[in-house]
């Protein structure tokens, strides 16, 4: 033994040893005589590459693995999405993989529906049950009895998900995201009939005005916008790009803002359309872009008359030499931008303001330019209204039409009570989840087959507004399983096989594995001869499949038919009088919808505006709290009309006095001893059906009102309230 | 009646006859009588004096309890945190060397200025010297992360050569009061000496051996005196610069420091003058214990206390401008951090600062300025102890609230000291009471030779041709 | 024979690293990246509520947020702190033990076996960067696993902080002594600055005029925290321009 590794092997003994001494000794050292599987070293670090599922931007990561122990996620630097960069999340991955409250294997429910008790059942046994279970509808013609909830699939899983349904013979696919881009698609269709999600060029641009787009939070693909932010603000010799937000909470996003314009929530397409008529009225318009998109600046002007100052300040509640100065400012700077985002989005007129917002791109020429928009390089498949999906699906299960629901991720945290989904998939009587931890779905399950954690895992993510150029990430598991898990997409591959032939069909591959082998074979099939194993190592090496060549022609047009964008006046569930509080409720940077809150390095990660750990809390503009008698981490009950929830107050300055917000992604009936029980879910106060009408995804158009309840909020922060208001002490 | 005993009589009875200037009381009193009066102490425990010692033995064990709860757990179950990483421990270890001062000022000081009224005093003060200084020394190592591993600290040869860092004030502390206690320590046995002999000489048995061995063969030969006498006043002026010294650099602890309300160049006399005001304190509170305890009405007339009362005035005077000019020249320069620190502490602390200011300032000026007020017990003792709560206080609004709002805002902080911060600064309490009470009971609390020197006072010894002074403090 | 030794160890106190770092504040967005990549890097404990709530959160690093102003004329500066590696630190003369040491390349090293935890460093650090294991933390199984074997997992009782992951700067330098050459600029990143999503934090020898940092280091937006304390500290900021309301 070399004196070097000596030292390596005793380093590594002495920090385990340190760790628990209750193991015996064998098992902590490697044996090193006994010749080492899978290349393991001991000291020596082997780094794999793979993608990052977390959220749809699907960054890719480098695994540092030692000793065949994950112990580290970087950036990939050769991923177009990330270029080495990582989010808090998905460093946080890792615990998923290692998570203390992992389900090590298959479980069946022993206690009553919801009580979480379970007993543990092997792989054979989970699979029979499933199996009986679609046996039996399929022998009484009931295939259409089978719903899959899942969250917005992509790649390969997707096609594995599809297919499954359809060849069982069942239309009840539901993949919902409560932060999915349908809005976006949405009003992308309806602008310029193409739904491609935008890809915006922060990078190059030297003015940006974000409604409500939380780039460094949530919205789209955060690493790969906050790199270019970067960029934007100093990537340049001699220009740092100007950055103005708008929306009425100030957003982490915000914060970086060199302006804040407080908009009145749902005021921010008029506010759009105000600026578009100012920039059409004073000719600060580009001229080669209504002629590229065959519009007329008059007709438009005429179409805006009624967008004059006075309205959209008094609709906006900002003062019009503001609006005026924005205005101008975004029409003289090139290349200047407008990012359309979720709080603009979740509001009764969401669609609408967010091609008033698309309509300033097009006025300032911003359309497919260096700096401007582009249409996303990765083709987005999926569908356009899921949320009208769960809708469907939960009248389904309502009418008891649905017997066996299988669920992949949590959609019973994720999705407002007000939709009915909980109500209705308590009518269900089979349930089986495929979470990797006993959370809210799977504690609601009667089986849960539980799926590999994300590194354990093979697949390929498609990446989410990456950018012009296709990029696939390729996901592959860097360590062998910690538990006796299978992989999602398996489990519906091997129930598959043992339905029938007739079932198996669209399945001719031995596994997941080859099935995406050969996914990826196509893909590059088209373009050069594939050499199966050589090429596939080499994706594997790199993570993905990153390509830089782009599709010509390929851009965003104003369709000629489209409407002049027109958004309704905003309307708000619950009564002015008896609600006089906005309620906005956003994506946690930690959290993401809720799927971040079993990790607890997520949980200890200070929210970088409250500097909360570990909790919930509800942000109150100071003067308002005043008016209520509420002090900082006291205790107060929002109520709204369908739910009230209590938890502590953080006094923030940046907030409207007429509304407050509180984070998504607490309040866990299960989740793990990290998440379980931790702080609440605002989504319990979201209403669907506003004004009575049609419900619709409006997460932000419910209104509130806030009581005092004690002085005992429990409220934990790392920056000392008072301190917090103290920068010149420190001269910043 | 033992052999040394009788030689002290005659040699007393020798000087008696070598002069005609004695002491009035003296006539009335035999030195048989008199040395069961100042040994009263050292009679059988009574009942009480064993539930005294059981129920400080039980605040001991108790304070211990709470230390292996902390040794066993860790640091967690104090209530110090980021940025308050100092707290009640390290306000008793200030507090308890400036206890310290106390039998240093008393004797040395007294000593060295020929103040006789100190005489019956001088051992009880002593022994509080040794005691609070122990009892200081421990609260560093109560206050370690990893208290089991204390000695990292003390300058020992090892084979890995690994050295202390004497940068360090730290170190200096260390040092500091290990010199301060060896040299008190010897200051209180060198002083006991005769007084051993005596006891040696009343005792049988086992004790009587023991007290022999310490009492190294006191004869009271008249160079045994000398020699006596000499390194008496030795020790009195060498132990002066180390108490100054100690204190000193307990206040380099805070004073070479970065921390805002700490960075300030007056700490080490502040410190010092603080010290010496809770030690003068001290003293007059067991001056007034003994008293009552050993019915020394006689020794300690009001007469005594006027005197303190006066050094009391002096030093709370001094105390009071060394705290004025603190406060004064931070606000002078207004640097805002430091500001911020007094003006947190003006605001979170707001009474016991005002208790601080009271018990060390207003009230010992106003009081001793009166006469009458001086010589009554009750209000002397009221605020010798009110000065040592404020002591007490002072070093923890020196030490938190500097601590609590330092240099960055944002992780501001807060301290509350935690049930075993306050179990073993109790036990300190107790400790050191129990470690008096029991060293009453061994060993002469009130010095039997110094109290009959007094008698002696002006009596000369003539040895051949030379007259040689028998007291140091005429030399 | 002696005058050699004396020499050598002479010559190992001077190192042709001095690693600093810079972060722009107008870059950073206070995302938090760094935080967890810099816990998840160095095997830093999981602080449960409570412990927080008591003061006692381990991060290394943090990012302070400061409000000025009011609504509406409200903003916010992220500040990301993490040990400045001071180049005269107030924490390493006070520390009894030399826990608390200067090495070569100009980082404050925190050696754990040495530390009898006075805490003396953690009061006299004026960025409070420095925390206290004031308890013996525990990572419920498996999540051991993830533990590097690089670092120490500290016992309660040590005082512990940044290292710029020594670790890493240690492998960087064992890989290029082996090709006999200096670590290239770049090649070597702390696991906040790596991850950090805007560049903010950028890593670097200062020592090499040519490397990106000290380029960084002589921007005219410069400033050091506390500067006037003179601590000469390794970490320079870039002041957020601009980020002022018409």
């Amino acid at each position: 033994m070399k004196r070097r590794t000596f030292l390596q092997l005793g380093a590594m003994t002495a920090a385990t040893a340190v760790l628990d001494g209750c193991r015996p000794a064998n098992e902590k050292l490697i044996p090193y005589l006994v010749p080492p599987d899978e290349g393991v070293t001991p000291g020596k670090a082997n780094y794999y590459a793979s993608a990052c599922r977390f959220c749809p931007a699907g960054c890719g990561i480098l695994v540092r693995v030692s000793e065949g122990r994950a112990k580290k996620i970087e950036g990939n630097p050769d991923h177009p999405v990330n270029r080495g960069k990582l989010c808090a999340r998905g460093q946080s991955i890792l615990q998923e993989l290692y998570h203390p409250d992992r389900v090590p294997q298959p479980l069946k429910r022993s206690g009553p529906q919801g009580s979480g008790k379970f007993t543990p059942i092997s792989w054979e046994e989970g699979l029979a049950i499933l199996t009986e279970q679609l046996k039996t509808l399929q022998r009484e013609q009931a295939t259409d009895w089978l719903a899959l909830v899942t969250p917005q699939l992509r790649g390969t899983l997707a096609e594995v998900a599809a297919s499954f349904m359809r060849s069982f013979g069942s239309p009840h696919h539901v993949s919902f995201d409560l932060l999915s881009p349908d809005w976006l698609k949405l009003a992308n269709s309806r602008s310029f009939g193409n739904q491609s999600l935008p890809w915006y060029d922060l990078a190059e641009t030297r003015y940006l005005i974000s409604f409500g787009a939380d780039f460094v939070e949530s919205h789209l693909s955060p690493v790969h916008y906050g790199h270019a932010f970067g960029q934007m603000r100093q990537g340049r010799d001699t220009v740092r790009g100007h950055f103005t937000y708008v929306g009425g909470r100030m957003s982490l996003t915000a914060a970086s803002a060199d302006r804040w314009l407080p908009a009145r929530p749902g005021s921010e397409g008029a506010l759009a359309l105000g600026m578009a008529r100012l920039l059409l009225a004073d000719s600060l318009y580009d001229n080669a872009a209504f002629a590229a998109n065959g519009l007329r600046p008059e007709t438009l002007l005429k179409a805006l008359e009624r967008y004059d100052l006075p309205m959209v300040a008094q609709l906006s509640g900002l003062s019009q030499d503001v609006i005026v100065e924005v205005a101008r400012e975004f029409a003289t700077t090139r290349p200047a931008v407008a990012m359309a985002g979720e709080t603009v989005a979740f509001q009764t007129n969401g669609a609408e303001s967010v091609r008033a917002i698309q309509l300033l791109n097009l006025l300032s020429g911003s359309l497919n330019r260096p700096g401007g928009v582009y249409p996303d390089g990765g083709a987005m498949a999926g569908p356009e209204n899921s949320f009208g999906d769960l809708l469907s699906l939960v009248e389904v299960m309502r009418r008891d039409r649905i017997r066996v629901a299988l669920i992949h991720g949590d959609p019973v945290h994720a999705i407002p009570q007000t939709t009915g989904f909980r109500e209705a998939l308590a009518r269900v009587p089979f349930i089986v989840s495929f979470s990797t931890i006993l959370d809210d779905t799977a504690m609601q399950a009667d089986l849960v087959l539980p799926d590999h954690a994300c590194l354990e895992s093979w697949g390929d993510v498609v990446p989410l507004s990456s950018g012009r150029d296709k990029a696939i990430g390729l996901m592959q598991p860097v360590v062998t399983p910690v538990f006796d898990t299978r992989q999602f997409p398996d489990v519906l591959l091997a129930t598959a096989k043992r339905l029938g032939s007739r079932m198996a069909a669209p399945f001719p591959h031995e596994s997941y594995l080859e099935m995406l082998k050969g996914t990826m074979a196509k893909r590059l099939g088209a373009r050069s001869g594939f050499d199966s194993e050589t090429t596939w190592v080499d994706l594997l090496r790199r993570g993905g499949l990153f390509e830089t060549s782009r599709e010509q022609g390929k851009g965003y047009r104003w369709v000629a038919a489209a409407t002049v964008p027109a958004p309704a006046e905003p309307r708000f569930a619950g009564d002015e009088k008896e609600f006089p509080l906005h309620l906005q409720v956003y994506t946690s940077p930690a959290f993401h919808d809720g799927r971040g809150a079993p990790l607890p390095w997520l949980q200890q990660l200070p929210d970088p505006m409250s500097t909360v750990v570990w909790d919930s809390w509800v942000e109150i503009n100071p003067k308002t709290a005043a008016g209520l008698g509420i002090k900082f981490g006291d205790l107060v009950e929002v109520t709204s009309p369908p739910g009230s929830i209590r938890l502590p107050a953080v006094i923030y300055p940046g907030i409207r006095p007429d509304m407050v917000a509180i984070p998504l992604g607490q309040g866990h009936q299960g989740g793990g001893r990290y998440a379980m029980g931790r702080g609440v879910n605002p989504l319990d106060l979201v209403a669907v059906k506003i004004d009575g009408e049609q419900p619709q995804p409006a997460w932000n158009a419910t209104r509130v009102r806030v009581t005092r309840i004690s002085e005992k909020g429990k409220l934990v922060t790392v920056g000392h309230p008072e301190g917090s208001f103290r920068s010149e002490l420190i001269e910043i | 009646m033992p052999e040394s005993h009788e030689s002290y009589s005659s040699h007393k009875s020798h000087k008696s006859k070598g002069t005609n200037v004695t002491h009035a009381t003296d006539e009335t009193r035999t030195a048989s009588r008199l040395n069961d009066e100042m040994l009263s102490s050292m009679r059988p425990p009574t009942r009480r004096w064993f539930l005294l010692a059981f129920c400080l033995g039980a605040v001991v064990a108790w304070g211990m309890f709470a230390f292996s709860w902390q040794l066993t757990h860790g640091m967690y179950v104090t209530g110090k945190n980021r940025p308050v990483m100092w707290g009640f421990y390290i306000t008793g270890f200030v507090f308890w060397v400036g206890m310290s001062h106390s039998g240093t000022l008393v004797s040395a000081i007294l000593r060295l200025s020929q103040a006789n009224w100190r005489r019956p005093i001088l051992r009880a003060a002593e022994a509080m010297t040794v005691f609070s200084i122990s009892v200081a020394g421990l609260f560093p190592i109560v206050h370690l992360g990893r208290n089991w591993i204390f000695y990292y600290m003390i300058p020992y040869p090892n084979q890995r050569g690994l050295w202390p860092n004497f940068r360090s004030a730290l170190l200096w502390d260390m040092t500091a009061i290990t010199t301060y206690l060896i040299g008190s320590i010897l200051f209180l046995y060198i002083g006991m000496l005769p007084d051993l002999a005596i006891v040696r000489d009343r005792s049988h048995g086992l004790r009587g051996k023991i007290y022999a061995i310490l009492a190294m063969g006191w004869r009271g030969s008249a160079r045994e005196w000398v020699i006596y006498h000499k390194a008496s006043t030795l020790m009195a002026a060498l132990i002066i610069p180390v108490a100054v010294s100690v204190h000193s650099i307990v206040a380099w602890d805070f004073a070479v420091t970065v921390v805002p309300g700490w960075h300030s160049t007056i700490f080490p006399p502040y410190f010092v003058i603080g010290a010496i005001l809770s030690g003068v304190a001290a003293v007059i509170t067991l001056m007034i214990i003994i008293r009552r305890a050993f019915h020394l009405q006689e020794y300690l007339t009001p007469r005594h206390f006027d005197n303190m009362g006066k050094i009391l005035l002096v030093i709370s005077l001094l105390w009071s401008y060394a705290y004025f000019v603190e406060v004064q020249t931070t606000w002078y320069a207004h640097e805002p951090i430091e500001w911020e620190v007094f003006s947190f502490m003006a605001d979170r602390y707001t009474i016991p600062l005002l208790l601080m200011l009271a018990g060390n300032s207003l009230l010992p000026i106003v009081t001793m300025c009166f006469r009458r007020l001086r010589r009554s017990i009750g209000v002397m003792l009221v605020v010798s102890l009110l000065v040592n709560v404020g002591m007490f206080i002072e070093r923890f609004l020196i030490i938190v609230p500097s601590l609590s709002h330092k240099n960055m805002p944002f992780i501001w902080g807060t301290y509350r000291p935690s049930w075993v911060e306050i179990s073993v600064n109790l036990a300190a309490l107790a400790g050191f009471a129990l470690l008096y009470t029991l060293f009453a009971k061994l060993f002469p609390i009130v010095g039997v030779t110094d109290v009959r020197e007094l008698e002696a006072q002006k009596v000369v010894v003539p040895r051949g041709r030379a007259r040689l002074p028998s007291l140091a403090g005429e030399e | 024979m002696t005058t050699v030794k004396v020499e050598s160890a002479m010559q190992k106190q001077t190192s042709p690293y001095k690693w600093g770092m810079v972060i722009d504040l107008d870059r950073c967005t206070g995302c938090g990246a760094c935080v967890v990549a810099c816990q998840a890097e160095n095997n830093v404990p999981i602080c449960e509520k409570h412990e927080i709530a008591e003061g006692r959160d381990m991060h290394w690093l943090r990012i302070e947020r400061f409000w000025v102003g009011e609504y509406p004329d409200v903003r916010v500066r992220f500040l990301p702190v993490l040990c400045q590696h001071c180049h005269d630190a107030p924490c390493e003369p006070v520390c009894p033990v030399y826990a608390s040491y200067h090495n070569p390349d100009g980082l404050n090293g925190q050696v754990y076996n040495r530390c009898v935890g006075t805490r003396y460093c953690g009061n006299n650090c004026p960025y409070a960067v420095r925390v206290f294991n004031f308890y013996r933390h525990e990572w419920p199984k498996p999540l051991d696993n993830q533990l590097s074997p690089d670092i120490t997992v500290r016992s309660r009782g040590v005082m512990e902080k940044c290292t710029f992951c020594i670790q890493r700067i240690r492998r960087a330098k064992e890989d290029a002594k082996g090709e006999g050459r200096m670590i290239r600029d770049g090649e070597v990143q702390p696991a906040c600055a790596q991850t950090c999503p805007t560049d903010a934090l950028v890593f670097g020898n200062m020592a090499d005029p040519d490397s990106r940092v000290a380029r960084l280091a002589r921007s005219p937006r410069r400033f050091q925290f506390l500067e006037h304390l003179g601590t000469h500290p390794s970490v320079h900021y870039l002041k957020g321009g601009g980020r002022e309301h018409a």
